[in-house]
């Protein structure tokens, strides 16, 4: 089967001029990604902000246009001018349920808007849809007729997720789309949306900072520093022994009562200013493992182990025996 | 009040000058192109005149009111058809400028550069002079057209903010096409600024066409205008000195009624601070009468208001309530009755979700609640110092002092014009006696001792110059060079990458392994709380849930809510297959009359008696206690009452 979606090393620059001599300086918000979603799967992509997350999303949506390489929804490459069948097929949910919704319109309106954009539905057939759409994402009904202003966070997510679904989707991005709400919240989003792929048959590219979040919904992560994705890979073969020094990095910053009083893996430094990737691997300056070679020469992304991919110079020497030992 | 009867003023006149103006036919006494040469110049009836002409007649014995009133309706009918050519012309142009952008933008806004530079008047008159007969289609035409960059640039401006909110792009992500995104998704956002940028180019377009027709490039005769009948008044002003006062009062007073009228607007849009509500913040005394009038609700607080202060406890907070009062006269309590002590040495984590008062606790302890939230009862006493209670000129020595704070965005807390080193050196001076050398030094010592390579360097820079997690180190050191004795650190991490948030809390432990400072934490992250404090603290809709040793609290929770808290974070270890657990429903009314225990409807151990008794906190381990009925010996009987 092929799979829904692939990038074939996509690439997306910035070029920002500061001060009086417009000095031009270049972002490399994402800088040569390549993955594969398959049809059903949740991925997840995990990363610190200005990484390059965001904005791959955003590509993906054609929000952002790409500068260079391909992108193929169900095996057809997407042309950046025909954005209109893209549409419907690859929806967005947006991180803040405060700026997401439009203020004016009532929640039975901006459900309907994707319908009647597309003219599939009219009449009794669209409020029918709608009602349907509004149980779908667990509101009560009552909520048609209201403004976003007067619902909470959680019912705004929860109406954002119903616009995004109205046009059936087969790709729904999730760009922190919980990270605003609270943990209590944000586990009925959750289980909302890991209900609705298994309901809907949806492919889930699930975007968020919190490794915590991420390797609950997803069955496979895929890890980004600085425009790049350094490491991919099944989640329980990623969490248990991440092949990337990052990857471990990321995961030992978690706070939790296991770590009362234990020493983790030192990061040490701040994430490098994205105008200004340091030379070789981008992590080199903060990596506990690097090496001269990691300086000089900017590590590819390879299969060291079967579905296993990694950017890193030394991806197996953390793993002891290649397999498993978590 | 006062506001609101300004623009009541306003809008009257407002309304009276439309009805004169509409109704101008059938309540002048006379045409006003109407002579009655026996009576010239006749005094108005004031100054000796007769009833028949009220305000007296002018040179040409013409009725001075008549006069007036269709001058009336013609000021009106131009000023407002050329007010709304002139929005509608702006209104699209700011629209379409600032949603497309790019050369479209440039074009627009270079066009109205351009217009703003030429002197309108003289354009105007050349215009207006090339004409012999001037109707009001022709002033309004000249007045309309060029007042649209007024609209354009407002429009323009809120149209580039609000084109980058998420729910445009949501719109584009749906399909819906520029028109459609521009009016049915920016528009409806945008014109709500247009009401009082409308109301001002009303006055001036009054004043502007009434200096045209003064000038003698107005309305040609038979038409009447104010600036007409003053520019003729003006010739017999010494023997009718009423002749051009009358238009001029006319004038000055329709201006002023528009301008009246946009400030009632302005004042609906953002509201004034009004000067008695700083009032409660600042004294201490009024509290004590609410806290009789609230105590008969709060027993359970009460009974641990008993009993003094323990030595090793720094901080001791009892039965503290937040209120705010909201503009239609209800009170969201949000803070009720919440207790807890930090120990000498100590790190304290209070831990809820939004709405839970945790942070407004923490800016009430320090006497920073913005308004019109107030301390309605409780005490807390800091190394004897009752912090609710001393004056202002008191709380401004423990203040940063002996009390450090560091908040959520550590960009904010620091002055954006000011190098981070000039901020710490002042900071250590201002609260240290020691001279500037010796600040510089110190500032040098904790900049170290927070993780920065190179302090010389870092001390010179701006803030906006450092990332997140360097300013919020910046934060800390300026703290430990201070060595208050209390550091409140509310949400500390929840703006830093996690990678950097895990050396901010490694630094905190050293602010309190090597200074031996008791530290509050604020957070709605229970992992993080667990793993730094030494106790906990878990609120919920302004309550304390559950407080005890974080070890115990986290291990085994007993109350329900920090049960279902714990379970609703996502555990790597669990994967996919498990449900996360989740809380259903939402925060309840924080208006509500404290009744019984406020996580009651959202509990999956809830009884009858939840509904109606409040929880009292109660004793479940050593230094360890829940608000839960569930652990209270009296719960059958009083269920069977």
């Amino acid at each position: 089967m092929t799979p829904i979606l692939e990038l074939d090393d996509v690439r997306k620059h910035y070029t920002t001029r500061s001060g009086l001599a417009r000095r031009t300086s270049s972002v490399r918000a994402v800088d040569g990604v390549s993955l594969r979603l398959e049809r059903g799967e949740t991925l997840g992509l995990v990363g610190e902000s200005g990484c390059g997350k965001s904005t791959l999303a955003r590509t993906l949506v054609l929000l952002e246009k790409p500068d260079s390489g391909e992108i193929r929804f169900d095996g057809r490459p997407v042309a950046v001018t025909d954005a209109a069948s893209l549409r419907r097929d690859a929806q967005i949910v947006f991180q803040d349920p405060y700026t997401s919704l439009p203020p004016h319109m009532k929640v039975r309106r901006i459900i309907a808007e994707p319908l009647m954009i597309h003219r599939i539905a009219s009449g009794a057939e669209l409020r029918a849809r709608v009602d349907e759409l509004i149980a779908d994402v667990g509101l009560p009904g009552t909520v048609a007729d209201k403004l976003p202003g007067q619902l909470s966070g959680g019912q705004r997510q929860r109406v954002s997720i119903a616009r995004a679904l109205a046009l059936e989707p087969s790709l729904l991005i999730a760009d922190e789309s919980v990270s605003a709400l609270d943990v209590s919240v944000q586990a009925q989003i959750l289980n909302l949306l890991n209900g609705l792929r298994e309901r809907h048959g949806l492919t889930l590219l699930f975007v968020s900072h919190d490794i915590g979040v991420v390797t609950y919904v997803s069955q496979r992560i895929a890890v980004m520093y600085l425009g790049k994705i350094v490491e991919m890979g099944p989640t329980a073969d990623v969490y248990g022994n991440a092949l990337h020094p990052y990857t471990r990095a990321l995961m030992a910053a978690v706070p939790s009562m296991e770590h009362r009083g234990r020493e983790r893996i030192e990061v040490r430094g701040d994430p490098p200013d994205p105008r200004h990737p340091p030379p070789g691997c981008a992590y080199h300056p903060r990596c506990p493992i690097a090496q001269d070679i990691c300086r000089v020469e900017s590590p590819p992304v390879r299969e060291w182990l079967p579905g296993r991919h990694a950017a890193c110079h030394f991806a197996l020497d953390g793993v002891s025996d290649g397999r498993n030992t978590g | 009040m006062l506001r609101r009867k300004t623009a009541a003023i306003g809008l009257g006149g407002i309304g009276l000058l439309i009805f004169v103006a509409v109704a101008a036919p059938w309540i002048a006494p006379y045409e006003p192109a109407a002579q009655d040469l026996s009576n010239v110049l006749a005094p108005p009836a004031w100054d000796g005149g007769d009833w028949s002409y009220p305000l007296g007649t002018d040179a040409l014995g013409r009725d001075v009111l008549s006069r007036m009133i269709y001058g009336a309706r013609s000021s009106v009918l131009i000023s407002a058809c050329a007010m709304l050519i002139g929005a509608t012309l702006g209104l699209l142009t700011g629209l379409v400028a600032g949603f497309f952008g790019r050369f479209v933008d440039t074009l627009i806004m270079r066009l109205g550069d351009i217009q703003l530079a030429l002197p309108f008047i003289l354009i105007a008159i050349v215009i207006l002079g090339m004409m012999t007969e001037r109707s009001p289609v022709h002033l309004i035409v000249v007045l309309g057209i060029p007042a649209w960059i007024v609209y354009a640039r407002v429009v323009r401006a809120r149209t580039l903010a609000e084109r980058e909110q998420d729910y445009v792009r949501a719109a584009e992500t749906i399909g819906a096409r520029p028109l459609r995104r521009i009016f049915r998704y920016v528009l409806p956002q945008v014109r709500s600024v247009l009401p009082a940028i409308a109301l001002i180019d009303l006055s001036h377009l009054v004043v502007m066409e009434s200096t045209l027709s003064f000038l003698g490039f107005g309305l040609t005769s038979p038409h009447v205008s104010w600036g007409q009948i003053l520019a003729d008044g003006r010739q017999n002003m010494v023997v009718a000195p009423w002749l051009p006062v009358l238009p001029g009062i006319a004038i000055m007073l329709t201006v002023l009624c528009i301008n009246l009228a946009v400030e009632g607007m302005r004042s609906r849009v953002e509201p004034r601070r009004r000067w008695w509500s700083t009032r409660w913040r600042r004294s201490g005394a009024t509290r004590t009468t609410l806290d009789m009038a609230t105590a008969a609700s709060r027993p359970a607080v009460d009974e641990l208001q008993a009993g003094p202060t323990p030595d090793d406890v720094l901080l001791d907070v009892r039965g503290l309530c937040v209120d705010f009062p909201t503009a239609d006269g209800r009170v969201v309590q949000a803070v009720r009755g919440v207790s807890f002590t930090v120990g000498r040495g100590k790190i304290l984590g209070i831990v809820g979700e939004s709405g839970s008062g945790k942070s407004v606790t923490s800016y009430a302890l320090l006497r920073l609640l913005s308004a019109p939230g107030r301390v309605s009862a409780g005490t807390a006493m800091f190394d004897g110092i009752d912090l609710l209670g001393v004056p202002e000129r008191s709380m401004r020595r423990v203040r940063g002092r002996r009390i450090g704070m560091i908040f959520q965005n550590p960009v904010g807390s620091l002055n954006p014009v000011l190098t981070v080193g000039y901020q710490i050196v002042e900071a250590i001076r201002t609260n240290r006696d020691v001279d500037r050398d010796a600040a510089v030094e110190l500032a040098e010592k904790v900049f170290r001792d927070v993780g920065f390579g190179d302090p010389p360097h870092i001390m010179k820079q701006y803030p906006f110059r450092l990332s997140g997690g360097q300013n919020q180190r910046v934060m800390i050191a300026m703290t430990m060079a201070i060595e208050p004795e209390l550091l409140l650190a509310d949400e500390p991490t929840t703006a830093l990458d996690v990678t950097t948030q895990a050396q901010v809390l490694d630094q905190l432990r050293r602010v309190r392994d090597e200074h031996g400072t008791s530290i509050v934490i604020i957070s709605h992250d229970i992992g993080l709380i667990g793993e730094i404090a030494d106790e906990v603290v878990v609120m919920y809709a302004g309550e304390v849930c559950e407080s005890g040793p974080t070890e115990q609290v986290l291990r085994e929770p007993r109350h329900p809510y920090t049960q279902a808290l714990l379970e609703s974070v996502p555990r790597p270890e669990a994967g996919v297959t498990t449900e996360l657990r989740s809380i259903p429903g939402e925060l309840p009314d924080p208006t509500r009359e404290s009744g019984g225990c406020p996580f009651a409807l959202r509990c999956s151990s809830v009884m009858d008696l939840c509904h109606t008794h409040r929880p009292k906190p109660l004793t479940v381990g050593p230094a360890w206690s829940a608000a839960c009925h569930l652990y209270s010996e009296d719960k059958a009987e009083v269920t069977q009452r």
